[in-house]
């Protein structure tokens, strides 16, 4: 039965390992547009404008109260019919679909992105006021307390929130299976149904996300080590 | 200004109405799961293999036009059929009333018949095994009497909310009836001697058989199709291809006639779910 997670002849393990490397493709990709999602949207919410305010509000409401596969779906589905409409106004007559991995990638990166925003803000707030007034005081312009007051110690406070969203981030992407994404699960649900060996497929695909989740701890863990450097005691 | 609007109306018309394309079928993409063995499933170099991938290649040969099978889940499979990621589906799809509103299928190129299991035994063992019967013709009308004959106060075991149940309640009302949440728990209860005979999907009570090593639980009588126990499968088009359905249909009819689908069918089911006409 093992012999069907070979890399011989009959075996699944090229295809596996395909779908371990796309599932870890989606999931960075989706990760760093969640990031950059999440960053504007704290500014937003942080910034004096009413409107950007308002937008990044009614974005962390509904991506965060709907459920992930739903939001998958209306992009999968919605997202093409969409282009379609709008290339049909403008005289293009043919199908355009669009590829399942750039759906899946704005899908995830999306969700995770509007978690990020909390995280985020959450973090800029902890940096204390005062450092802010003091380095205003010494001279330093907006860039400068940027780089050397705001960020550094911004991810300090954020990495651990962002470690958590990291893995759900990373077992989200198994939902983008539904577009047909060969990533781990889908793999793992073409070999069940083909091979009539659900449990084997599916014990190998749960093994693969733990494998991944406890490799990425450790990572957070280090980084979040290295950003403590500053302030830890020995 | 005038301009502006005479074009968004001419976009709002072609969108409306699609674009009437009389577009000649040259290729035909057709959607499958690929995790549904032994009727689509993917090898393990990922390639899609089964009965429908072999079917539909040599409908296409018929037709002759290019043919090319998209992975799809089945969660998606109509949605994406719907939004042009390919033209037809064939994924085992039952035609159901339900699917009929917003697709239109060919004529069943396909069907799981019900199949009916005893003990080695019991008298009705002996009841002959039939070929693929549709409960329609008169063939078929004359095996549900000699059904009704023989299972004359027996208790026959079935799955709940299936198309066998309502099959058991239009054609055979007088026999006694136990239903199970799973054919296989009404096969539990066939080898503990509680149900006389046991009605199910041909596939699932062959693997019951397959189960039971002692080898007590025999196949008998006719294996059913049409009618209440649905009309097959067919493959699942978007409504304004009527031509490709009439392509399609054409194909069926002669791979049917053939032997092709018999052919094809023997050899990854081990039995024939052609549906002769």
């Amino acid at each position: 039965m093992l012999d069907l997670l070979s890399f011989g002849p009959g075996g699944w393990g090229w295809q596996i390992l395909a779908g371990l490397g796309m599932t870890v493709a989606v999931a960075v990709a989706a990760f760093a547009l969640g990031v950059v999602f999440g960053s504007l949207g704290a500014a937003a919410k942080l910034g004096g404008n009413v409107v950007l305010r308002g937008v990044a509000e009614v974005y962390t409401t509904v991506v965060r109260g709907v459920p992930e596969l739903l939001v998958i779906y209306l992009l999968f589905f919605g997202g093409s019919a969409m282009v379609v409409a709008v290339a049909r106004v403008f005289g293009y007559g043919g199908e355009v679909s669009l590829n399942a991995f750039t759906i899946g990638v704005v899908a995830v990166g999306l969700i995770s992105g509007s978690y990020s925003t909390e995280v985020i803000r959450g973090a800029v707030q902890s940096v204390p006021h005062g450092q802010l007034e003091a380095a205003r005081a010494c001279g330093m312009g907006r860039w400068l307390i940027l780089r050397r007051i705001l960020v550094p110690q911004t991810l300090r406070y954020a990495l651990p929130g962002l470690g958590n969203i990291w893995q759900l981030t990373l077992k989200d992407t198994s939902l983008v299976s539904v577009t047909a994404l060969a990533e781990i699960m889908r793999v793992a649900q073409l070999g069940a149904g083909s091979t009539r060996q659900p449990f084997l497929f599916y014990t190998t695909a749960a093994v693969l996300y733990l494998l991944l989740t406890t490799v990425s701890t450790a990572a957070f863990d280090r980084a979040e080590r290295h950003t403590m450097r500053g302030v830890r005691r020995t | 200004m005038k301009k502006v609007v005479a074009a968004l109306a001419v976009g709002a018309a072609v969108l409306a109405f699609g674009v009437a394309e009389a577009k000649e079928w040259k290729k035909v993409r057709i959607g499958t799961e690929g995790a549904y063995a032994p009727w689509n499933a993917t090898d393990a170099s990922g390639k899609l293999i089964g009965f429908e991938i072999d079917l539909g290649n040599d409908l296409c040969k018929r037709m002759k036009v290019e043919c090319e099978f998209v992975a799809q889940d089945w969660d998606g499979i109509i949605p994406a059929l719907q939004q042009g990621k390919y033209d037809a589906i064939m994924s085992a799809m039952t035609i159901t009333d339900e699917r009929q509103k917003v697709l239109t299928f060919t004529i069943p190129y396909g069907t799981e018949p019900s199949s009916f299991i005893t003990d080695k035994k019991s008298p009705l063992a002996s009841m002959p095994k039939t070929d693929i019967l549709d409960i329609e013709t008169p063939a078929g009308k004359k095996a549900i009497e000699d059904l009704a004959k023989a299972l004359n106060g027996k208790t026959i075991g079935v799955q709940t909310s299936t198309t066998q149940l309502a099959f058991l309640e239009k054609h055979l009302p007088k026999l006694s009836v136990r239903t199970y949440d799973k054919v296989d728990n009404a096969g539990i209860d066939l080898a503990a001697g509680r149900v006389d005979a046991v009605i199910g999907d041909r596939s699932v009570v062959e693997a019951i058989l397959k189960e039971d090593s002692a080898g007590n639980i025999v196949m008998f009588g006719p294996n059913l199709v049409r009618g209440v126990l649905g009309e097959g499968m067919g493959l699942g088009l978007r409504k304004q291809d009527t031509d490709l359905k009439a392509m399609l249909d054409k194909a069926i009819a002669e791979a049917t006639k053939d032997g092709t689908v018999s052919k094809l069918s023997n050899q990854h089911f081990g039995y024939d779910i052609s549906i002769k006409q």
